[in-house]
């Protein structure tokens, strides 16, 4: 891993480490491994989160304080001024992970309790990455009204709500309406986290290859939760709509398509692209849209042979891919390469240049929570994701093999908790007024304290070692 | 006719409009784009609710049953065109209400226009339009129809100072 010279923009926040002298990447387990384990170790553990005290407790006596009677008097003040209880609760760090199941990576519809462990693994990334504590929150309701309206009465003990693994196009009524209601931030992972990174990359990726946002012509190769974001992400960034092409599984988007009426009444949010992407008016398949375009953002099916690298072969020169798709890519790189294709990423931490949510979700949630921010506009996406893809140029390891920052490189958390916390703060969203070096200082010290926290329990074992695994 | 032409001749007030349509009476030859529209507002249709899905053979029967309207007297078409495409079509017939005052009805049976060309004020230029060449052949009352659950057109109605008039109930056997 990688570590960022003095390029502390505040010049407060010291660079500490943050447990990194104590992180190795260590060696990814192949999945068979990684399926056994887990299965092992969750019973181990019985589970991967818990809630633990922030205050003292040096005698029953406290509890006269943090309960019954003091507490009343706190009470009292957060019922006459409501944002006090981002002051006084630990409201300001809380966020619900909340879920239907209906869509779960790589498993498909499995329910709210067959997600729980996912959601209790989302959480974990959040505190470890994050300093966020996230509850997991599956629930047995389906229906969009009804999500949002629980979303909507969870509102009072949240600093933000983050919604994941929900079906498509329903998570886009869901998200759409609830950042439109609530006080809150409110976040779908597999809509701008997934968008966020993909921007990012795609910024490196046109500045490897001397191309302008304003002027590529990408392709997005899927229609789902994924590249919808994509697109609208891309074009707050300064895409021009018209350049973008989208293709789904009935061929290109155009507004004289065919199934446009249909479309208009079941998946408003694909219409809308339908209606203003594809200035040329292309129809066809994915071939079609390939044609001379520069860069291809596939998020569709799982591969390996749902691209053919006859599509890639009529790219422009310098291509672009992104083959998104897990646990295969559309198609594998090393054939993409073959095809022509000259900055290749995945999904998949196997090879180069993967597009992980986990490089934004902790620090965008960081920022929001901050500056207690109401909201995460798309501006702020739009700054975490120059930022990271900043980070990588900074650090002087911009690379047709390295697009992207890792998980590793931990010093991207706070600094692009920074720029989100100030982007909130500039658009008025923020409860809370702070300069981007204090939101960077308080980030840092926020996710040190978590990691500590985690490392300090390991060492004490309160959390135990690793079970020995008998078969290994 | 451009739309300037049309204002005279029919002398309606067309309120604030954009200039980049044509609106008219179909010609002969456009009669086939104009079918296709109509099929697709039948198919379209079809996803309100599923007694109104479309037959297989809806292009060959909406390009028939143009045919046959389009020098029928009772009947008014107008086609609203972006340069030479045709974009819109909207369809009405007039009708004698025996019984009833006022007796001249002209009935908004089709109307369609191609989802990239909505939301300007062409929906609302059209049915100005179409109202005042059916109130000039002797209509003293303007219907439009359209399927229950059909909340756009609703609302455009609506807001265009229309009111539900009969319903048509429905149950399969």
């Amino acid at each position: 891993m990688s570590s960022r010279s003095s390029k502390n923009k505040s010049g407060k926040g010291k660079r500490t480490g943050q447990g990194r002298s104590s992180l190795t990447a260590g060696k990814t387990p192949k999945s068979a491994d990684a399926s056994r384990l887990a299965l092992l170790y969750s019973r181990y553990y019985e589970g991967k989160m818990q809630t633990i005290p922030k205050v003292p407790i040096t005698s029953l006596n406290d509890f006269s304080i943090w309960y019954t009677p003091g507490v009343a008097a706190v009470s009292l003040a957060v019922a006459r001024n409501q944002d006090l209880s981002f002051e006084y609760t630990n409201r300001w760090n809380n966020i619900c992970i909340l879920t239907d199941g209906s869509r779960v990576l790589g498993l498909g519809d499995i329910g709210p309790a067959g997600s729980l462990p996912v959601m209790e693994g989302k959480s974990l990334i959040y505190k470890f990455l994050g300093g966020v504590d996230a509850i997991p929150l599956p629930i047995s309701a389906h229906e969009p009204s009804q999500m949002i309206d629980l979303a909507a009465f969870i509102q009072p003990a949240f600093g933000a709500i983050h919604l994941e693994d929900i079906s498509s196009p329903k998570c886009f009524e869901i998200l759409d309406s609830l950042r439109e209601k609530l006080e809150i931030p409110v976040w779908h992972d597999d809509q701008q986290g997934t968008a966020g990174v993909t921007l990012a990359a795609l910024l490196n990726s046109l500045i490897l290859t001397n191309r302008k946002l304003d002027d590529a012509r990408i392709v997005l190769f899927g229609a789902g939760a994924a590249n919808i974001a994509s697109a609208r992400l891309m074009v707050a960034a300064g895409v021009p709509a018209g350049n973008l092409i989208v293709v789904d599984s009935k061929g290109i988007l155009f507004p004289g398509r065919e199934d446009m009426d249909h479309m208009m009444l079941s998946n408003k949010w694909k219409y809308e692209l339908a209606l203003t992407t594809n200035k040329e008016r292309l129809s066809g398949n994915v071939d079609v849209a390939a044609r001379g375009a520069d860069a291809l953002v596939a998020a569709s099916t799982p591969g390996p042979n749902v691209l053919a690298p006859s599509t890639l072969r009529n790219m422009n020169k310098n291509a672009i891919l992104f083959a998104l798709s897990n646990p295969v890519p559309e198609i594998w790189p090393d054939a993409a390469k073959k095809a022509g294709v000259r900055i290749v990423a995945t999904g998949r931490s196997d090879f180069p240049n993967q597009v992980n949510n986990s490089l934004l979700f902790p620090s965008i949630m960081r920022g929001v929570l901050d500056v207690r921010s109401r909201a995460i506009p798309d501006e702020a996406i739009v700054v975490a994701a120059q930022e990271l893809a900043k980070y990588t140029r900074d650090e002087g390891t911009l690379s047709d093999e390295h697009i992207l920052p890792t998980m590793m490189d931990l010093e991207i958390y706070p600094i692009v908790a920074s720029a989100v916390g100030e982007k909130c703060v500039k658009m008025g969203l923020a409860r809370k007024t702070l300069g981007r070096s204090q939101i960077e200082e308080i980030a840092r010290r926020v996710i040190e304290r978590s990691r500590k926290m985690v490392l300090s329990l390991q060492e004490s074992h309160l959390i135990e070692p690793l079970p020995r695994d008998k078969r290994g | 006719m451009k739309r300037t032409e049309m204002r005279g001749m029919v002398e309606t007030e067309i309120k604030k409009t954009s200039t980049e349509f044509e609106i008219r009476e179909i010609k002969d030859d456009e009669v086939e784009k104009a079918a296709e529209l109509v099929a697709r507002l039948k198919k379209l249709n079809g996803e309100f609710d599923p007694l109104l899905k479309t037959e297989e053979k809806v292009e060959a029967d909406s390009l028939r049953i143009l045919k046959e309207r389009i020098h029928d007297k009772d009947f008014v078409i107008l086609v609203a065109l972006s340069g030479s495409k045709v974009v819109g079509v909207v369809k009405a017939v007039l009708r004698d209400r025996i019984y009833y005052e006022p007796r001249k009805e002209g009935a908004i049976i089709e109307f369609y226009i191609m989802p990239e060309f909505r939301r300007g004020n062409l929906g609302r230029d059209l049915l100005v339009a179409i109202e005042s060449m059916l109130r000039k052949k002797g209509a003293q009352l303007i219907t439009a129809e359209f399927p229950s659950q059909n909340e756009i057109a609703r609302r455009f109605y609506t807001k265009l100072g229309f009111r539900s008039l009969t319903n048509v109930f429905a149950k399969a056997s």
